[in-house]
Order: C-alpha cells, then structure tokens, then sequence
C-alpha cells in the first residue's frame, strides 16, 4: 500500500502540472498572438462591432488624413487616388482584402475594444455611438506618394524605408498597388496580386544582399579575414554546378573589402565554403532569419535559412544569397539598419499614438530593442565595405554626392523566371538621417541598375527635403 | 462532521446557486419567456437538493460533489444559452446522471458482494463496444455511436466506468496480464471505430494505472513506447489524425476551410478578453461544435479568461480531492479505481481544453459535466458514484476505527 501510495502521488503530480500547463500556455499564447487573432478577417465580432461604431481616423506623421468616416458611417480615404494607392497596403482596407493592415490589426484602437466597461455602459445609456480611438502612424504620406510615383510602372515588387534609430516606418509599399475606393474585378483577379503585401508577406531569395550576413560571419569564423586577399578566376565549379561571376566578370586578386564591392560570387562562395554551413546558418540567426516574428504592430512572414539538402554546391549558392533562402523586403531593410546602428537592430514600429475622442492618449510609441546580431566594432567595418560598394562598386547608382551613402545591391535569379530580381539595401550613414532603405524589383533585371537608382533618389528625396526646411 | 448553519460548505453552495440564478434571470430577461424564469428557479433548487440530499444519505464527499455538480448546472446553462432545447435536454441527462451516480455509488459499497459480476460486466462491455462496428453510424470520422429505440449513445462512454472497475479489480488481484488484455481489447476496438480522442483517454488512463499498482519503469516505458507506436500508425493509416496534426500545427493556413474549427475558437477566446462578452451577447454561433468540442471556447467568450482559468481550477481542485480519497484508501481495489476515475476527468478535461486552445492537436471528446451529450454526462457522473462510493467506504472505516478507539479507552 505504500508503494501504491507513492506512485499515486507521482501520477497526480504529473497530471496537475498538465493541468496546469494549460493555463501558462493559454497565457502565452494570447499574450503573444492575440491580437494577431483578433485582427483576422475571420473575426465576425470586428464586422459585428464596426455597425455599432464609429471607426478613428487614421493620420500620417505629419497630420495628414489617411482615413476618415463619415457622417453615415462609410469609410473616407484620402481624396488624391496617387496618395490612396501609395498607402494602401499599410492601412488595408474596409473589406479586409489586405490582410493585417492597420484597419484591422489595429482594430482594437479604432474601433474602441480597448476602451473600458463604463464607457460603454456610459455610452449606450446615452443611447449614442461610441467613437473609436484616431491613430497617428510614423508612415509619411508625402514620401510614400514620391516612392510610387518612381517605382517603374506595372512592375512588382516593394520599397520599404524606416529610421534604423526609432524603427519607425517611413514608406512600407507593395506594388502594384489598388485604390481602396474602387475595388474592381480586374483588381482581384490580377495576376500580380495587387492585394498582397510584398514588403511583409513575400519571400525570397534577396540575391548578394545577403552578402552582408556571409561578411559578418567571415568576420568573426576566418582570423584575419579583413587582411587576407583572394583569387578570382571567374568561375568556381562546385560539384555540378559552376559559381560565376555577374557578367562572367573575372576580377583577379582582391582584397574581402573589393569583393564586397564589386559583389564577387566566386570569393563569397569560397568564404562560405570554407566556414561550413552551421556557422554561415548561426550568423542568419543572429540577424533573425528562423525567428518567429511577433512584432507589436505589423505582421511580418518569418525568414527561412534552407535546412534540405545541404551539399557544398547550395552552401556555395547560399554564400551569394542564391538557393533556397527566405527572405522578405522588411527584413532585410532591418539586416541593413542593424549594421547602421552599431549592430543594434530596432523593432519595426507603425503605431506613433492612439488617442481617445476625449483626448486620453492610450497607446504611445516607445522604440524597441529587436536583436543585436553584432558588436559595433564589425558593424562599423561592414558599415565600411558597404560605403566603399556605393561609392566605387556596384551599388554606386544609389550615391548622393555631399552624403555618406552605404549600401549592397542584389540581382537574384528565381528559377522559372527571365529576368533577375533587383534588390538594393542600404542607409544615410548620418545621424541626422537614420534612414534605411530596401528597394525591390521582382523581374526587373539588375540590382546595380534597377534598384540602386531608386533608392537613390529616395535618399536624395530624404536628404534634400529635409535641407530645405 | 457536523453541519453549522453557515458551513463553508454551505456558503459554497449558496454562492453557486446564486450563480446559475443570475446567469438564467439574465438569459430570462433576454428571451423574456416563461420557460427560462423557471429554470432560474428549478435549476438553482435542484442544485442545492443534490449537493446536501447525498451527504445524507451516505458519508459522502461534500465539496467534490458540490464541484461536479456546479460544472453540471453551468453546462445546462451554457447549453441552454446556446438553444434551449438542448439545454431543456441536458437538464433531463443531468437528473439521469445523478441517478447513475447514485447507482455507481450503491455498486461500489456493496461491491463485496458484487465480486461475480465483474467477469459478467467485463464481458458485457465488450460486446457495447462492438455494437458501434455492426449497427453503428458515422460521426465526424468515428463510428463509435449506436442508436437503440431512439436513443443514440456512445458505448465508450460507459465502458469507461466498467474498465475502471474491471482493470483495477484484475490489478488489485495481481492478475496484471489479464488487465492489460482486457485494456488491450478496449483499445483495440476504439481503434476500429476510429474513437481516438477516446482511445486516448483509455490508454492514459489504465497505463497509469498499472505503474501505479506495479511501480515497474520498465512496464510504462514500454507501455509509453507502445502507445507512441500506436500513435504513429493512427497517424500512417487515419486521414482524418493527419488533417487534425496538420490543422493544429498551422490553422491559419486555410482559415475558411479545414482550420476554421481551431481558427474560430481562438478568436472566440481572445474577443472574450478577462471577463468576457457577456452571458447571452457572444458570437457562439460561429464557432462549430459549440454544444460539445468547443464548449470550453464559448465560455471563456461569454464570461472571459478569468472565469476560464477558474474552471481550470475546479477541475484541478477535483481531481485532488479523487486522489485524497484514493490515498485514504484501504484496499488496493479502491485506491487503483479511485486513481483511475480522477484521470478519466482530469485527462478528458486537458486532452479537450488543450484542443481548445490549439496547446494539442483537437481530439473530438468532451468537455467532462459541461458538453452537451447524455452518454458523456452519464459516465462522468458514473465515474463521481464509483469515487463517493469509495469514500463513502473509507468514511465507514474512519467511524469504525474511531470506535474501535473509544472501546479500547473503556476498557
């Protein structure tokens, strides 16, 4: 009987503890991910709520009105459809086609969720409606609509700016784009899928960007990289498959900082090689790629490194950001923002404030440590190399004479594709622009060519505004 | 022990019945009708009968029985919010399942005389449990109900509380081989009708059982090992576990269709916040299987987490008090069937709230006194007969010791 006592005691201890494991899980949880499940479109209490509401406005940085409701409850946009479209993926729309924009992961401000028990009651003894909280975002109206207005027409892609500083989000664009107010079936059966928010939710490979994250692992895995110099031949045959050379370029011998800035596949797929895929893999988790993203306002689809079939022939591609990699357009603007703010990468904000209709502020933005994927030392040094590709390598489309621009272009090839993706990643190493830039061109050729122009005029637009004030 | 006019057992029930009161006035004054002012009344009065009419009648175990019948009369409650109907019928399987209960209980105090009949049940048993395969029909994958002049019930369920007598008889007897065999055949045939939650329960709940009464590591490693196996081959051969283990690992990915289930309960819970949206105003309708799955959703909805994690809570306080009466026990016989009745509750409760709040893949049973089904409320109030059956016994050896005391003193 004292046995049997004794385990009864184990198998009780045990099943309490499960028990209880419900209650810590189900806190996590929803503490976590609740309001990520609140804001989906399934949510019928929001549609059922919105009758019985008037929803807050939306405001930009500067005061603009992004959104507004009228006198009969109907949802107001701004008034230019260039300004309408320029935002659209970043506010969504009433009909939930853009999922998680901030009509509905912000929903709960708007549409005054968060407000207490008597205000309500308050509220439907005066038999009134209640009014939603209006929300300020850090998006500014006035860049996105340039950044629209500059993005070659009828292609896909994305442009994200934020301040590496703050986190805030400046510009978070996904084209093409559509106009909220006139939803046609053209519109929804686009091929292009204009509803999709490419900035957030699409992934790929982001091409020699992501040479960045192989740097940083070199850096730290290969004593003396920065003195060592390399070989390149022009080719490097790798199992089947040969690594070449954008153009079949042979650059010769190079210092690591010249192959950075001229974006040498032969020299990355060697120093990819020679770390081994663990250590080029935990430098991508330092920098958030495999993090499950949980940020307070924005929902962000997580970065993949490739885990299936590891040969040396897809370590080497992965090197120079080829193969199977995931990456979003977002992310990798906060990759180039942590190497901007001494190796600190911030939390992408939206939400500026919220504001009840009596005045009562309920929500404010405070910025938020994300990760710190490296020490400030090598953060300056790629700072460095980054500078130099702007400068005098591949990215030297994006320069703006007069200010310190750095930056890394990518031309990712996708299998089934004719054309590369452009990307370009970069930043105004000035502390009084702490701005970084990501611009993507999906099949819009070379990253050099397409991309860096762009963003270089949003860094001009950035820098010039601001002068001018 | 003897009752004061404001016993805390007293107040517990006060406060309870003052509960399901507020709760149907509230749905009263929302469908204004006659049939819920009743209720309000009736409800509440047969509450307060159960919870001190069997403490008369035998030396029972007040607050555990207060517990399960309070989950009870919330059950009718949510249920009867739900659709009166349903909860009309679920008051009738409440009074049902207190009369198995009391049953349950008589069984267990005169068990000693009862010992032939356990080859009789057993054997019984297990033709229940092949009647779903011959006559039965299919219910969300699993054949696993019959229906018998009209009245459609589960077998499984009430097999529970025989396996529970039989497998801790044959274990108390240290006939471990013929226990195991026996759970072996249950099991087997809750596989064919494709029951797994139930088969689930089963396996958790007679594995315990034989560590407890063995102590033998090795027999529950290799039970463990067994049951993963088990679980991998239910996995190969069932479509329906592999869409369940794909839903729980990412019900977002198609939110309207196969995740919808999982998808709409969370939302349910987290448009519920603390304290809820409020008996009676909650969007329960969108959440499917809301009178049986997903019970546990609708209510975190309507009265809100804080309410939620209470009824956690109760169900954690129950099952203590089962392992209280089991630990109290003399004979083995009982101290395994107490054991196994407090897992069946406990587990069921984890296996479902777990599913609820996507911590486990969803496995379809029932939420223990509150879902809607007679079969699942039935046997659950079976298993509370067999423990204050038991604890009626040691209450029995409790006095006679005492006296045994008191007669030693005199002389």
């Amino acid at each position: 009987m004292k046995l049997l006592r004794k385990n009864i005691g184990m198998i009780a201890a045990v099943m309490t503890i499960l028990i209880l494991s419900l209650i810590a899980y189900g806190t996590y949880s929803v503490s976590t991910q609740g309001n990520r499940w609140f804001a989906s479109g399934a949510n019928t209490y929001i549609r059922q709520m919105k009758r019985d509401v008037i929803a807050g406005d939306i405001y930009d940085r500067n005061g603009i009105v992004l959104a507004t409701t009228d006198a009969e409850g109907k949802r107001i946009y701004q008034e230019d459809a260039g300004a309408r479209r320029a935002v659209v993926h970043v506010i969504g729309d009433t009909a939930n086609n853009v999922g998680y924009g901030v009509e509905s992961f912000m929903s709960n401000y708007l549409y005054g969720f968060s407000a207490s028990y008597f205000q309500k009651l308050a509220h439907a003894l005066r038999g009134e409606k209640m009014h939603g909280s209006n929300v300020t975002l850090s998006i500014d109206s006035n860049l996105s609509n340039y950044v629209a207005s500059i993005f070659p027409a009828g292609k896909k892609g994305a442009v994200v700016v934020m301040n590496y500083a703050t986190g805030e989000l400046m510009s978070l664009q996904s084209f093409p784009s559509f106009d909220p107010n006139n939803i046609t079936e053209n519109v929804k059966t686009d091929p292009l899928q204009p509803f999709w928010n490419n900035a957030t939710r699409w992934t790929s490979a982001p091409g020699s960007t992501f040479k960045i994250i192989t740097l940083a692992a070199a850096l730290k895995n290969i004593p003396g990289a920065v003195d060592k110099s390399f070989e390149c031949s022009g080719e490097l045959p790798v199992m089947d498959s040969i690594v070449r050379d954008a153009g079949n370029a042979s650059h010769g011998r190079l210092s690591l900082k010249r192959a950075f800035a001229q974006s040498c596949n032969v020299t990355f797929a060697n120093i990819a090689l020679q770390m081994g895929d663990e250590r080029l893999k935990e430098a991508a988790r330092l920098f958030g790629t495999g993090d499950y993203f949980l940020f307070q306002d924005i929902v962000v689809e997580d970065s993949a490194y490739p885990t299936a079939g590891r040969s040396d022939k897809e370590l080497a591609w992965t090197g120079v950001g080829q193969s199977a990699l995931q990456m979003t357009p977002l992310h990798m603007t906060m990759i180039a923002g942590s190497i901007a703010y001494d190796g600190v990468m911030m939390e992408p904000r939206i939400l500026q404030r919220a504001v009840t209709g009596n005045g009562e502020i309920t929500a404010q933005m405070t910025p938020k440590h994300y990760l710190q994927p490296l020490d400030k030392t090598t953060a300056d040094l790629i700072c460095d190399y980054m500078v130099e590709a702007v400068r005098s390598g591949t990215g030297s489309r994006a320069n703006v004479s007069g200010h310190r621009i750095a930056g890394k272009t990518g031309t990712a090839e996708i299998d089934g594709q004719e054309q590369s993706n452009a990307w370009f990643v970069g930043f105004i190493d000035e502390p009084q622009y702490p701005y970084a830039v990501c611009v993507v061109v999906m099949e819009g050729g070379g990253g050099g060519s397409v991309a860096a122009p762009i963003a270089g005029k949003i860094f001009s637009a950035i820098t010039g505004a601001s002068t001018s004030k | 022990m003897a009752k004061t006019k404001h016993s805390p057992q007293a107040k517990l029930v006060g406060t309870a019945a003052l509960f399901t009161l507020s709760g149907f006035a509230l749905l009263a004054l929302k469908n204004l009708d006659v049939q819920t002012a009743l209720m309000a009344l009736v409800v509440p009065i047969a509450f307060i009968i159960v919870c001190t009419l069997i403490p008369k009648l035998f030396p029972a175990d007040r607050l555990l029985l207060t517990l399960v019948n309070f989950l009870c009369v919330l059950g009718i409650m949510v249920l009867y919010r739900i659709s009166p109907e349903k909860g009309m019928t679920q008051a009738v399987n409440y009074g049902f399942g207190v009369i198995f209960m009391i049953v349950c209980m008589l069984i267990i105090r005169h068990m000693h005389r009862l010992k032939a009949l356990v080859w009789l049940a057993a054997a019984t048993a297990v033709v229940l449990m092949l009647l779903p395969l011959a006559i039965g029909k299919e219910v969300n994958g699993a054949q696993a109900w019959i229906s018998i002049v009209g009245v459609n019930f589960q077998p499984s369920e009430i097999v529970k509380v025989v396996l529970l007598i039989v497998v801790a008889y044959f274990l108390s007897k240290r006939r471990i081989l013929i226990a195991i065999s026996y759970a072996g055949v249950c099991l087997a045939l809750l596989m064919l009708q494709k029951d797994l939650g139930t088969a689930l329960l089963y396996y958790a709940v007679t594995l315990s059982m034989l560590f407890a009464s063995t102590g033998s590591f090795a027999l529950l490693g290799g039970g463990l090992a067994g049951g993963a196996a088990a679980g991998m081959l239910g996995y190969s051969m069932f479509s329906h576990v592999k869409r369940r283990v794909a839903i729980w690992r990412d019900p977002w990915f198609d939110y309207n269709g196969a995740g919808y289930q999982v998808v709409q309960s969370l939302i349910a819970i987290v448009n519920g916040g603390l304290t809820g949206v409020g008996l009676g105003v909650g969007n329960t309708h969108v959440i499917p299987a809301h009178d049986t799955d997903f019970i546990f959703s609708v209510i975190l909805n309507e009265f809100g987490a804080i309410f939620g994690i209470c009824v956690v809570f109760i169900y954690v306080m129950i099952f203590l008090r089962g392992i209280a009466i089991s630990l109290r026990c003399n004979h083995r016989f009982h101290a395994l069937m107490a054991l196994g009745g407090s897992l069946f509750i406990a587990f069921q409760a984890f296996v479902i709230i777990g599913g609820n709040i996507k911590m486990i893949p969803l496995t379809g049973v029932t939420l223990p006194f509150v879902s809607y089904g007679g079969s699942s409320l039935l046997s659950s109030l079976g298993i509370i007969g067999i423990l204050q059956g038991i604890e009626s016994i040691n209450e029995d050896h409790i006095a006679a010791d005492a006296m045994m005391a008191t007669i030693g003193d005199e002389v």
